[in-house]
């Protein structure tokens, strides 16, 4: 089973005191850690496993500057066979559609059996690359899946909707799925394990190779980041000061008295 | 003249050099099995006196036998020595017999019954240990059928060589072999008439024994007897690091050192008593971990694999036969309270790091939390849910020169990541700048770039990434020319001198790290030493220490802080039931400070619990990770009423008045 799985490279938010950059069109990247998108995570995770259990190959592909190669080694380390790099820092701020159209001539005709790749990423979160993909191939897809299983003639996708409702689908292959988190435990990525990789040839494409010089990045896109904002604190939100025994104390009366301890 | 004729009695005795020639052979096959496996990696070294003492003292004397359990040194003496004297004296008479001879006469009695000595020890010896076994039940061993088979051989071997004995003497009648005196006692069970033909059938049942152990020897738990004294001789020599050099697929799942300490096991089930994990009821237990590794690498690493059919075999039962259960290498806190009881030097602290190292690198079925907080430790230098920049928060306020950023000072304080993120931890590094001010000691810190030493993924087995952790310190260190280091943890101390020496040994670099790691109760222990810390006030309270394994048994430091406690005037210090090498773990090392396992014991609360045992109102001890396990234990467990956790700084800063208000105890 040939299996491509898209993998993406996003600063880690999560825990990060969020800055915006002066004229207020990006964050404050400098202090940063860039990592795997978690939903990407997810789908490599997942194709790894159905190579492990089925056999074939994965080839793990990805957008983005020479950073973005850490990502792929990283995948390599999981167990993928071949890498593939768009490799180019004009393809920075492309929208989607040019992500896609970028994608799908670097590929120029290699077919796959199952294209895997996260619901959406973790900075934008457009949720469109997989999709569009999946309509650029003309390949059926589902989307959300948060149980993959291969059947006879094709796969049996479980996805979450929303109110807890799950939904179970069948795809023919060839399909693509765009993955939601906890789909299953990734394995955990060892510093050995990335060494280990660090010699395999990795399929590199810039966007003058692609004959895409000058359609890509912000430029071309169809939309553009006018201003980024942090959210306002609520109302409803009482940020609790003072010393940690005071902060525990009041914490534990709120709780309290809203019922949570009986 | 008095003198052995050999073979008296006997006809056919080409059968017994036919069964010989066998036994012999399948012993030799036995041994080149277990050699082969030493064999890879296996370096001599030369020759070290101090070594060849360890053995001695450790092997054949047996000291590590004797501490702590004096019946089982002595039964363990006189089974060795009676053995060790029948073999030595088989050999002269086989010397005597093909060679010289010079067994006669006066000379011929004295070993006589210098043999009678050494066959009532063993015969001692062995009834003692089956007593042990299967009388009094000692709970640390076990009574599987093996168990009882060796010691039942031996006992059987000692017992017909008297009746041989015996039976020869009521044949012969000779007074001199009154010399031979318990053979002599027991000749009046055979009468003259079928003494000749029952010491014939006695001399084949005992010659049969002992072919027999000579050919199970190697494949038997009696083993040890050869592996162990090995085993004891390369104790000191370091367990590999990593070999980054070697290309990854030539790198070997365990090396000679943990095959060695693998075949020097007796079972004897020491480290399950010592174990905190075993103790607290977790899966993990120490010998049961050895035996299933044992097992494994004795069916995988085999030599017989090396023929095409055999190999088929050995396939089949590594995939069918259940081997070392991997789960239970991360219950395991790296105490190495195992390593102290062990009389062979077998503790399987390496062996579980090494295992852990494959599940790192294997990477699915690393605990969750513990894949999270390694993630975080290769992002931003800590394990802990923090930025770099939070490093430094500890020290706001406190205005100490910051040696990464061109600053001077003598001493470089390595606070650790630990210490200086949770908010519990953090009263040892405010206590220690404190008193390190207080005695006028300059010092420094590295501020919120200082990186983690590593200590959490070594312990882990995530070796590269103690590589990466300790390349970048390492380098910090060499740019400002660090060369005094005191730290806040025990286990960031044995990271930056022990495991960083063993790192430098491995990349072939010369001469000493260029700088000297210091715990800190090491530092204040010398400033009490040299009058610089004195106590005018004192405090009165009832204290007792807990003593950080990373201290007390890794680095071999039981007095430092102990010398501090005991300047201070009114503080009495009583001792817990185990302690000083021997303490309990408070469960937190070994990275279990940072995941949670199924089944978790609670073994923080069992050492609170010998804390109260003793009357304190005060643990005090000197380690971030045992100050946050104890104190949650505290409020967990119902102990805060009685018991007051604080580390050993704080309770400096008490008893000098640094920290304001009253004796709180």
């Amino acid at each position: 089973m040939e299996i491509l799985v898209l993998a993406k490279q996003v600063p880690e938010t999560a825990e990060a005191d969020l800055e915006i950059t002066r004229d207020g069109a990006d964050v404050e990247r400098e202090d940063l850690v860039y990592t795997i998108n978690e939903w990407d995570n997810y789908a490599v995770e997942e194709a790894v496993r159905l190579k492990e259990e089925h056999g074939g190959a994965v080839t793990v592909l990805t957008l983005g500057d020479e950073e973005a190669e850490d990502v792929l080694r990283r995948g390599l380390a999981m167990g993928c066979d071949q890498a593939i790099h768009l490799n180019d820092e004009a393809f920075l701020g492309s929208d989607p559609a040019t992500v896609v159209r970028a994608m799908v001539k670097a590929l120029g005709g290699r077919r796959f059996d199952l294209i895997l790749c996260g619901v959406q990423s973790a900075d934008q979160g457009q949720g469109q690359t997989g999709v569009l993909l999946a309509q650029a191939l003309g390949l059926p897809y589902a989307s959300l899946a948060v149980g993959l299983k291969l059947v006879e003639g094709g796969l049996v996708i479980t996805r979450e909707l929303e109110a807890n409702t799950l939904e179970e689908v069948a795809l023919p292959l060839p399909a693509l799925v765009t993955v939601q988190s906890g789909l299953n435990q990734p394995r955990y990525v060892s510093i050995m394990g990335i060494r280990k990789v660090r010699g395999m040839a990795i399929e590199g494409h810039d966007a003058e190779g692609l004959d895409l010089a000058g359609q890509v990045g912000p430029e071309a896109a169809c939309l553009a980041a006018r201003r980024l904002s942090l959210p306002e604190t609520g109302a409803g939100a009482e940020i609790l000061s003072g010393s940690l025994e005071a902060v525990c104390a009041r914490a534990a009366g709120i709780i309290r008295e809203k019922g949570g301890l009986k | 003249m008095p003198a052995r004729i050999p073979f008296w009695n006997i006809e056919a005795a080409w059968v017994f050099y036919l069964l010989a020639a066998l036994a012999l052979a399948l012993f030799g096959l036995g041994l080149a099995l277990n050699l082969a496996r030493w064999r890879p990696g296996f370096a001599w070294g030369g020759f070290r006196a101090a070594r060849l003492k360890a053995v001695l003292a450790d092997a054949l004397l047996g000291r590590r036998i004797w501490r702590g359990d004096v019946a089982a040194g002595l039964m363990h003496a006189l089974i060795l020595l009676g053995f060790l004297g029948l073999f030595l004296g088989t050999c002269l008479v086989a010397l005597d017999h093909y060679l010289v001879s010079f067994l006669q006469g006066r000379l011929y009695l004295a070993t006589s019954a210098l043999w009678e000595v050494c066959g009532l020890a063993l015969t001692i010896g062995l009834a003692w240990a089956l007593v042990r076994r299967y009388l009094l039940r000692v709970p640390r061993l076990e009574r599987r059928p093996a168990d009882a088979l060796l010691p039942a051989w031996l006992l059987a071997i000692a017992l017909s060589g008297f009746l041989v004995e015996a039976a020869r003497i009521a044949a012969s009648g000779a007074d001199w072999e009154r010399w031979s005196f318990l053979g002599w006692g027991l000749s009046g069970l055979f009468g003259p008439a079928s003494a000749p033909a029952a010491h014939a059938v006695l001399w084949w049942v005992h010659a049969g024994l002992s072919l027999g152990l000579i050919a199970w020897l190697p494949y038997s738990r009696l083993f040890h007897a050869l592996a162990a004294p090995v085993n004891l001789y390369f104790q000191d020599e370091p367990q590999a690091l990593a070999d980054l050099s070697l290309p990854p697929d030539q790198v070997r799942e365990f090396s000679h050192r943990h095959f060695l300490a693998l075949d020097a096991c007796t079972r004897c089930g020491r480290c399950v008593e010592a174990c905190p994990s075993a103790r607290a009821g977790e899966p993990l237990a120490p010998r049961g971990f050895v035996q299933d590794a044992r097992r494994y690498t004795r069916l995988k690493y085999s030599l017989l694999a090396r023929i095409p059919w055999l190999r088929q075999r050995q396939r089949q039962e590594l995939s069918t036969r259940p081997t070392i259960d991997p789960a239970q290498a991360w219950y395991c806190t790296t105490c190495a309270a195992c390593a102290e009881v062990c009389p062979v030097q077998a503790g399987p602290i390496e062996l579980i790091r090494q295992v852990r190292s494959s599940l790192v690198e294997q990477g699915s079925t690393v605990p969750p939390l513990l894949a999270q907080s390694l993630e975080r430790l290769a992002k931003y230098q800590n394990p802990w849910l923090a930025k770099k920049g939070q490093k430094a928060a500890w020290a706001k306020g406190l205005d100490l020169p910051d040696l990464a950023k061109g600053d001077q000072a003598g001493l470089l304080y390595f606070v650790g990541c630990t210490t200086s993120l949770d908010t519990r931890a953090q009263g040892l590094a405010k206590g220690l700048s404190a008193v390190l001010e207080h005695c006028g000691v300059e010092f420094g810190t590295l501020g919120k770039a200082e990186p983690c030493c590593g200590d959490i993924a070594r312990r882990v087995g995530e070796n590269g990434l103690f590589e990466e952790q300790r390349e970048d310190l390492s380098g910090l260190l060499a740019d400002i020319g660090v060369r005094e280091v005191v730290t806040s943890s025990p286990h960031c101390h044995r990271s930056l001198s022990h495991d960083y020496a063993l790192a430098r040994v491995r990349d072939g670099l010369a001469g000493p790290l260029p700088f000297r790691a210091r715990h800190y109760s090491q530092v204040l222990a010398e400033l009490v030493d040299q009058g610089r810390l004195v106590f005018p006030d004192g405090l009165a309270v009832k204290a007792t220490f807990h003593d950080p394994c990373y201290l007390a048994r890794h680095t071999g430091e039981v007095r430092a802080p102990r010398r501090v406690l005991g300047a201070i005037p009114g503080l009495e210090l009583v001792e817990m039931a185990d302690h000083g090498r021997n303490g309990l773990c408070c469960g937190g090392g070994g990275g279990r400070m940072w995941h949670e396992l199924p089944g978790q014991g609670h073994l923080a609360r069992a050492r609170l619990e010998q804390a109260v045992a003793t009357g304190a109102s005060l643990v005090v001890t000197a380690c971030p990770l045992c100050l946050i396990m104890l104190e949650d234990a505290r409020k967990a467990g119902g102990f805060e009423d009685r018991l007051a956790v604080r580390d050993l700084n704080e309770v400096v800063c008490l008893a000098l008045g640094l920290e304001g208000g009253a004796n709180p105890f």
